[in-house]
């Protein structure tokens, strides 16, 4: 039983129970509370696969981000009585159906793939590549992407503002 | 010098001409005088053409290919020019050139623009009935057939707000067109057996032909409608409710005579078939004498005159079918002269007057002497006095049934003849003599209408004074003379005890003969006989059609598109208008994509 | 061992439950939660090959995927405000204005 193995579990074991947490909870504020914890899990995994980079990113940008916007939407939508809003599902049978027939199919072609292999070796952090490649051959992609974050701040600023 | 040819075709072709002015030059046919004297300037050309083309003796045959096929066109239009279309062609256009001249006068009240259109119909009748007498082939002469039709039913019908004319030309065109069925059917199966619709081809392959009676008996049926032979005779009366030059040139001397022209044109034929001829012969000789009797009894003078037609019309067919084709085809031609005469006399005597019941004139002939004259001229051609056309016309047509050896028409016949004569001069006595009735002041007729009058009589006289120089093919037998002589003066003494002396009560007289009486004035139940028929055969099958059209064909239009309708508004709920719904659907497709693609491994 | 297929099967469980709350939430803001879930699981999936595979594209990828997720929360969120000022309701069953 090595590290990785426990490790992997522990962390699998948290992001499943955090997402079904998110999905299932009545309480909206709760589900966005699980929400952080299912992305501090796959952060870890991240970590799990020699990626500390994408885990710092994923920490900054979703679990503190992410997680605060929403926050700060349902307050916005809250009822101005003040209530919490109760959250119910509707359909949960129809809808479980689904996503188990969706996982089905998925794991079907998984498990038929000549998937299992070790991993390769790494050479150190692959940070510093990340940063060659992302001014190198991924330049054009990285600018446009600054622009599409330009955009959608515009985009969000519009909204944003009050009626006329 | 224009060929002969081109005289033939230009016979056709004028009137055609002054049709297709009229009919699209709106401003000229609305004119009125003005079309008429166009289609009358035409029918001057093309009976000056048809003069020529007859005092030479033109006789030829020039066809087109109509409907191309591998072996040589299946039908051709063209001009086949003998001495029996030359006469026709003369006939048929001076009649209408003198009917033409005469309606500027009798129409002259009426609206310039239903005046054009009344020319345009005649042109286009002129037309029709010249392609019909100059048509090289059965096919032709259909076509023709039904264009004369046609202008029957435009003519009879032209004064269209009365539904009393309205109702008669409907009439005359079922009638005929029950015969022209017949017509069309014989003509597809001798064209099946042959191969051809040409005269002078089928003259020759005819007699290979089975079932040739079968045949000529179905094409004789088109001669049955159009000549109103018994038991298709019944439109001709109530045609008169077109205007009197109508009936003078449609229902005297041309349309009607075109059965008759029919089944002479197609002699060869029918001479091969003696069971249909004698038919024929029987038929048209009971028609003369039902439609005789028919006359005796009534008091509109145009439908004695239509009731009269009929009843030479079965003579003409008599004489057809007792083998003498010619000699019907002599009547054809004087009885064309002098029926028009008489009808377009009634006409000036009914313009004057204002009425057609001969019951309600009386004492005209003081008033309108020379119109009295002609019609009397008119009366003895058709009782068939010497030496005026009719006398050598009838003499020929009985003769020639007697040398058939057909007894029963031949009775038939000459019992005809004494009620022609009695009838005609009925109408005369009680009309042109005795007492003064007239409310208003009848006067003479206007020179336009006189003038025709005139020449027609001179030239029923002249011809009859031409037959009587000429003297005629046949000899008939020594007695035949004095029979019909007497025949004659028997109907006339009749008529003039019973009408002008007043010898003979004409009230007891009917009682007399009453069961003849009562059938007579109800048309021998002929006219309800029909009526019956057509409203449960006809007005059934159109209601059926009627209904089949509305449940069933529209039904199934209506079934589908209520369906379409349906599964639209069911299919509508699909669209929810909810994001997740479609989430839902996408989540499907890509499972279905998943289970296509595990089969596909 | 943990084999790529681990990793792969965790992100498809990930997904099928991120799926599932797509489907049943009821509020707007629940569903984005589920969106997130759903976007979460991808970027597992592309982690995993890059690392299995010792490509680096993967990685980048991930990176670039994080960003949009970012923006597009942004402007999602900042849609259902909007759509919560005017209709005063965020309920995924009462915006049904395309409804056939």
């Amino acid at each position: 039983m090595t590290v990785e193995t426990v490790g992997f579990w522990v962390v699998a074991t948290v992001l499943l129970a955090s997402s079904l947490a998110v999905v299932l909870t009545p309480n909206l504020f709760h589900a966005v509370l699980y929400l952080a914890a299912a992305l501090v899990a796959t952060g870890a995994i991240f970590l799990l696969l020699d990626q500390p980079f994408l885990f710092a990113v994923q920490l900054l940008l979703y679990a503190g981000g992410v997680v605060t916007i929403v926050v700060f939407a349902i307050m916005l939508t809250e009822r101005l009585v003040g209530e919490r809003i109760r959250q119910t599902s509707r359909h949960l049978i129809n809808g479980a159906i689904v996503s188990a027939a969706v996982f089905a199919g998925i794991a079907g072609f998984l498990l038929r793939a000549p998937l299992a292999m070790p991993r390769p070796e790494q050479a150190g952090d692959a940070t510093a590549s990340i940063g060659r490649a992302l001014v190198g051959p991924f330049a054009v992609t990285f600018e446009l992407l600054g622009v599409l974050l330009v955009t959608a701040l515009i985009g969000a600023l519009y909204f944003a503002r009050g009626e006329e | 010098m224009i060929s002969n040819l081109g005289l033939t075709l230009l016979v056709p072709v004028t009137p055609f001409a002054a049709f297709l002015l009229l009919a699209i030059v709106g401003p000229l046919r609305r004119t009125g005088r003005g079309a008429g004297l166009l289609s009358i300037t035409a029918i001057t050309i093309s009976f000056a053409a048809a003069l020529i083309v007859w005092t030479q003796g033109f006789v030829g045959e020039r066809t087109w290919g109509w409907i191309p096929a591998d072996g040589g066109p299946i039908a051709t239009v063209g001009v086949l020019v003998d001495p029996l279309s030359n006469a026709m062609l003369v006939l048929v256009t001076l009649v209408s050139l003198l009917v033409q001249i005469y309606s500027l006068a009798y129409l002259s009240d009426e609206r310039p623009a239903s005046l054009g259109r009344y020319y345009t119909y005649q042109s286009l009748f002129v037309f029709s009935m010249l392609g019909l007498v100059l048509a090289p082939g059965f096919l032709q002469m259909f076509v023709f057939w039904e264009l004369v039709g046609l202008c029957s039913y435009l003519l009879i019908g032209f004064w269209y707000e009365r539904p009393a004319a309205a109702r008669a030309a409907v009439k005359a065109f079922w009638i005929t067109k029950l015969g022209d069925v017949g017509f069309i059917i014989g003509i597809v199966l001798l064209w099946a057996a042959t191969g051809t619709f040409e005269f002078t081809e089928l003259f020759e392959k005819a007699q290979a032909v089975s079932g040739l009676p079968l045949i000529m008996f179905l094409i004789y049926l088109g001669a049955v409608g159009k000549s109103a032979q018994f038991p298709l005779h019944v439109w001709l009366p109530d045609a008169m409710e077109g205007p009197t030059p109508v009936s003078a040139l449609i229902h005297a001397a041309t349309m009607v005579t075109a059965g008759v022209f029919m089944v002479t044109r197609a002699e060869p034929l029918f001479a091969l078939v003696p069971e249909v001829l004698t038919l024929i012969a029987w038929v048209g000789a009971f028609t003369a004498l039902l439609a005789a009797t028919m006359a005796c009894v009534e008091g509109d003078i145009k439908r004695v005159l239509a009731y009269s037609t009929v009843s030479q019309l079965g003579y003409m067919m008599a004489a057809a079918g007792a083998g003498a084709a010619q000699a019907g085809f002599l009547h054809l031609l004087t009885h064309g002269l002098f029926k028009a005469l008489l009808f377009l006399a009634a006409g000036a005597v009914i313009h004057a007057v204002g009425t057609n019941d001969v019951f309600r004139m009386g004492g005209l002939f003081r008033a309108m002497p020379q119109t009295g004259i002609v019609f009397i001229v008119g009366t003895l051609a058709l009782a068939g006095v010497p030496p005026l056309a009719g006398f050598f016309s009838k003499e020929a047509v009985l003769g020639g049934v007697w040398e058939a050896h057909l007894t029963g028409p031949f009775l038939m016949l000459a019992l005809t003849a004494l009620l022609t004569a009695f009838y005609m001069f009925r109408v005369v006595f009680i009309a042109f003599f005795g007492r003064a009735f007239a409310a208003g002041h009848p006067h003479e007729a206007p020179w336009l209408m006189r003038g025709p009058l005139w020449l027609l009589a001179a030239l029923t006289v002249a011809v009859g004074l031409r037959l009587a120089v000429g003297g005629s093919e046949h000899e008939a037998p020594g007695w035949l003379v004095p029979l019909s002589l007497a025949l004659a003066f028997a109907g006339f003494a009749l008529a003039w005890a019973m009408y002008q002396r007043g010898l003979v009560d004409p009230a007891t007289f009917s009682t007399a003969l009453a069961p003849f009486d009562f059938l007579a004035r109800r048309r021998y139940g002929i006219d309800a006989l029909y009526g019956v028929l057509y409203r449960a055969l006809v007005l059934g099958f159109a209601r059926l059609i009627g209904w089949i059209d509305r449940y069933l064909v529209d039904g199934v239009l209506n079934v589908l598109s209520a369906l379409t309708l349906r599964a639209g508004s069911g299919l509508r709920g699909i669209q929810s208008g909810r994001a997740q719904d479609y989430v839902y659907g996408v989540a499907f497709g890509v499972l279905l994509l998943i289970v296509w693609a595990q089969l596909w491994r | 061992m943990i084999g790529l297929s681990s990793y792969l099967v965790l992100a498809a469980l990930v997904f099928s439950i991120g799926l599932f709350g797509v489907l049943t939430r009821r509020n707007a803001v629940g569903i984005l939660l589920g969106i997130e879930l759903m976007l979460n699981a991808v970027n597992i999936n592309l982690v995993a090959f890059a690392r299995f595979h010792g490509d680096l594209t993967g990685v980048i990828f991930t990176l670039f995927t994080i960003s949009i997720t970012v923006a597009e929360v942004a402007v999602g969120l900042a849609i259902v405000i909007a759509i919560f000022r005017v209709r005063r309701t965020v309920e995924a069953d009462r915006l049904d204005l395309l409804r056939g």
